[in-house]
């Protein structure tokens, strides 16, 4: 019941504001979003590099000329 | 005897123009990175010293690849509230590394067991076009960094340009003027504590000698000169002083290569001495001992070391 009435208001809070600074407030929320899906992306990135990086080089290592066989990789020697 | 000094004076100036050649300003040779400007002090001055066992093993699969393992051992600093005590804190740390060298590209990966990762990679992209990229990456949040350097290498100046996480921009550019002198300058942007800077420098090299300087509007002033006495032995000394927060270190080292050992030592007027050896038992087989004393903080850190491979 307390919410009903607070959603009306912000309706109509909105109605006017919205259509005189429709075009500000979408810029600033498109620059909100972009700066959300940098973030995101780089989080992500930031994992992958830390889970992939050392694989990543060990792969390229195994593929250059002349292959080193797997138990070279893994002993100690 | 008047007769006598006009020829030799003749003599004199003829000798004197063969030795000079003609300077040829359009074919100047491609002068150092920015910040290798003083490579030469800080392999002297400026030495690895470390406190407690350090032992690394590396071990070549290829030409190209390498693994590498190591284990550190010993007292860490940390920063603690009062300038005048240290808090050391005991640690041991196994670090997995693997390495991937081609003319073109170098990888370079370091894990340790706390899960920080400190990549560098080195690709080139055109025959002037260089791309390194430089990242520590922890698990902690906001406790990563990373940086992206594109540098150009012209046929005498090298401009380059940096990326940093939290919005650090930079770039340096430096020119050989002669075939001796480089001039160049730094200008960077840092986002998160708001501030810019500009920076000069210069170096001057010969055969024997290299002398350095470098202004910033940070507040540093450092000149450098190294003189190499012979193949073995290079003396070296260097001069810091920050204008905005009114510190001056003057230190004074020596490098001495010699055939089976390196020696590394310098003075400083803080009040430290430090030295680092490196001797070579047999091939491959790696000893090191470092020690620092720090007269002033009474602070005396010794380290010894092994590397095999």
């Amino acid at each position: 019941m307390a919410a009903k009435p607070s959603l009306k208001n912000k309706g109509r809070g909105k109605g006017p504001k919205g259509s005189s600074s429709s075009t500000s407030s979408s810029s600033s929320s498109k620059y909100e979003l972009v700066k959300e899906w940098t973030n995101w992306s780089l989080k992500k990135a930031k994992v992958a590099t830390q889970y992939g990086f050392i694989p990543l080089i060990i792969i390229i290592g195994m593929k250059s000329d002349p292959k080193p066989h797997l138990f070279q990789l893994l002993s100690p020697v | 005897m008047a007769d006598l000094l006009p020829p030799l004076g003749t003599a004199q100036t003829d000798g004197k123009t063969k030795v000079d050649e003609k300077v040829d300003y359009s074919n100047l040779p491609c002068p150092v990175p920015y910040e290798e400007l003083h490579r030469e002090a800080i392999m002297s001055l400026k030495a690895d010293n470390f406190e407690g066992l350090r032992f690394d093993f590396s071990k070549g699969l290829n030409q190209k690849f390498s693994l590498s393992h190591s284990v550190m051992m010993g007292p860490t600093e940390v920063p603690s509230q009062s300038p005048d005590t240290t808090i050391k804190i005991p640690t041991a740390h196994y670090e997995f590394g693997a390495n991937y060298f081609d003319p073109k590209l170098m990888l370079i990966g370091r894990l340790m067991t706390d899960g920080r990762l400190n990549a560098r990679v080195k690709a080139d992209l055109t025959d002037r076009l260089v791309l390194k990229a430089n990242g520590q990456l922890t698990n902690e949040p906001h406790m990563s960094h990373a940086m992206f350097n594109f540098d150009y290498m012209g046929s005498d100046y090298r401009a380059q340009l940096q990326l940093g996480n939290s919005a650090l921009i930079g770039a340096t550019y430096i020119q050989s003027v002669t075939p001796r002198l480089s001039l160049g300058g730094e200008v960077f942007w840092a986002g998160v504590p708001r501030k810019s800077g500009i920076g000069y420098a210069a170096r001057y090299d010969t055969d024997k000698m290299v002398a350095t300087a470098q202004v910033a509007s940070t507040g540093t002033i450092a000149m450098n000169y190294v003189q190499k006495i012979s193949d073995k032995v290079s003396l070296a000394t260097d001069f810091a002083y920050n204008y905005l927060s009114r510190d001056v270190v003057a230190s004074v080292g020596y490098d001495y290569i010699l055939r089976q050992s390196r020696v590394r030592g310098k003075i400083d007027s803080n009040g430290v001495a430090s030295a680092l050896l490196e001797e070579r038992l047999s091939m491959g087989l790696n000893f090191l001992l470092s020690a620092e004393l720090d007269h002033k903080k009474k602070d005396y850190k010794f380290g010894f070391g092994l590397t095999v491979g």
